[in-house]
């Protein structure tokens, strides 16, 4: 089988498991509904229009960022049930297409919870972007990427750790500063409809560049962390 | 034991030349050189504030490098791995150190003498996403589970080291679009000569200082590991010798 | 400046001043010393 076989072998696992239990998806549209409703009642969004379009995109990213943290430690997690983790040790797939099955897996979830939570953004904060909608398509998945491929590789990474779940918050605010910070001004940027397109322009392609650097460092670097012992 | 290392014979007259060096240059910094014009004595802090912030810079690399040599030697030659792991880990706490250092003294010159605490200017924030990472990176160490430490601490270095410059210019590009307060000063801001002596006494002693914790803590971890290779080896040989 | 001014907590230049030297010398002094105090309980390896 080649790569993306093995690929595609993994990200079905990891679906397949997924939808049996539905226990990450649900955690995360709950998470998000929650901090959705805590700032809706913070401050009063039909009063403040300007204050809500210039607040709203960080509260998104904070939604989901949080919301990502916790399904991140569990995706792991189920491969230390049953020793399956040296299993796949063993296996003769590359350790990389265990890693990216996974990282597109979470992906795919985020997304999915990202579809349900922008409606109700919408609604709850009285939304309407002055800027170009369309570029959210862009600066969404790109962004989550980010997210996600630094949280599975870290939950990764601590996960035989004792108090992993302190580990991953801890290790994903520095590494993903620099992506966070092109997501939520380019967002931001969107709704005000206040930054010109030169510079939404440059925030996606930091973040396009951030994305492709900090991938190639988790596919190259995952094998060693599998194989730490 | 054979002839004791280099480190142990140069142990004490390090420590005395660099707290004779700092004694000297904690002189020069309050006492001699004037209060600077602008700032007043609250400048002094720079004395301080100043080698920390460099050193804080210089020793994260010595710890990617020897996270990258431990991750070359790690198959091939357990031995100097070990030894590199040692001076990665004391490297990180040394950053540490200094990085905090570099912080809060900052933070404290900042609030003197422009009257706000913290800006999000590239040289803060990469101070500050630095001073995480190795906290990350110690938490990391504490935590992890025997055998896997040191591979995956080796990891989170590597990570750091693509991290931080990322951090530095996408901050910096940010911030020649949307100005801030930005705390002058550092070594490239143009220093008055009078000002010389006590910065260059400062730089001398605080590095000495910093290689002498460096090697200090280089040598603790060392004999940690002479410990527990020993006891390891006794346990292998007490379970060989178990009747039949 | 001399001992007596360095001393004086009468204005925040001065007291950031002096609370800046005082962390450094603490933070330095208080690593110097938890290295000190490992040293001395670490186990000489007798090989």
């Amino acid at each position: 089988m080649n790569y993306l076989g093995h690929l595609l072998t993994h990200l079905r696992k990891d679906l397949r498991l997924e939808w049996r239990s539905r226990d990450s998806i649900n955690g995360m549209l709950f998470f998000a509904l929650l901090v959705v409703v805590v700032f809706g009642l913070a401050f009063d969004p039909t009063g403040y229009p300007t204050t809500t379009r210039q607040v709203t995109g960080a509260i998104l990213w904070v939604a989901l960022l949080f919301a990502s943290i916790t399904a991140l430690n569990q995706s792991w997690t189920r491969e230390l049930r049953n020793q399956v983790l040296e299993a796949q040790r063993m296996a003769p797939a590359p350790a990389s297409t265990l890693f990216l099955g996974k990282a597109l897996a979470n992906m795919l979830f985020v997304l999915v919870v990202e579809a349900v939570m922008t409606p109700i953004f919408v609604v709850f904060f009285n939304l309407h972007p002055l800027g170009n909608t369309w570029l959210l398509a862009l600066i969404l998945p790109l962004g989550t990427w980010a997210l996600v491929v630094n949280g599975t590789f870290f939950a990764a990474l601590g996960l035989r750790a004792r108090n992993r779940e302190l580990l991953l918050p801890l290790l994903l605010l520095p590494v993903t500063l620099p992506a966070l910070l092109a997501m939520v001004q380019a967002t931001t940027g969107v709704l005000n409809g206040d930054l010109d397109p030169i510079q939404i322009n440059t925030w996606l392609k930091q973040l396009a560049g951030y994305d492709i650097i900090f991938t190639t460092a988790c596919i190259l670097l995952f094998e060693t962390v599998l194989n730490a012992e | 034991m054979s002839r004791p290392s280099i480190l142990r014979i140069a142990a004490w007259p390090w420590l005395i030349a660099s707290l004779a060096v700092l004694v000297y240059a904690f002189r020069e910094a309050i006492f001699i050189v004037p209060a600077d014009a602008a700032q007043g004595d609250a400048g002094r802090i720079f004395y301080y504030h100043v080698p920390s912030a460099m050193l804080s810079l210089v020793f994260p690399y010595i710890n990617f490098l020897a996270s990258l040599a431990y991750l070359g030697w790690r198959r091939r030659d357990p031995l100097k791995a070990l030894a590199a792991d040692a001076l990665a880990l004391s490297a990180a706490e040394v950053t540490l150190v200094f990085t905090s250092i570099c912080l809060l003294t900052g933070m404290l010159w900042g609030r003197a003498t422009w009257g706000i605490w913290w800006t999000w200017d590239e040289r803060l924030t990469s101070e500050l996403l630095l001073w995480l990472l190795y906290a990350a990176y110690l938490t990391v160490r504490r935590y992890s589970s025997a055998g896997q430490t040191q591979t995956i601490a080796a990891v989170l270095s590597v990570f750091a080291a693509i991290d931080v410059p990322i951090v530095y210019m996408s901050i910096r590009w940010w911030r020649t679009q949307h100005p801030a307060p930005v705390f002058f000063g550092g070594p490239d801001s143009g220093m008055d000569p009078s000002m010389l002596p006590a910065f260059v006494w400062n730089i001398i002693g605080w590095s000495l200082w910093g290689i002498f914790i460096l090697g200090f803590r280089y040598a603790i971890e060392r004999r940690r590991q002479a410990t527990e290779q020993e006891a390891a080896l006794h346990a292998i040989e007490a379970s060989l010798e178990t009747p039949q | 400046m001399t001992w007596h001014s360095f001393l004086n907590l009468s204005t925040l230049e001065n007291r950031h001043l002096l609370a800046a030297y005082i962390t450094v010398w603490t933070i330095q002094g208080g690593y110097f010393a938890w290295m000190a105090w490992q040293w001395r309980h670490t186990k000489r390896p007798r090989l």
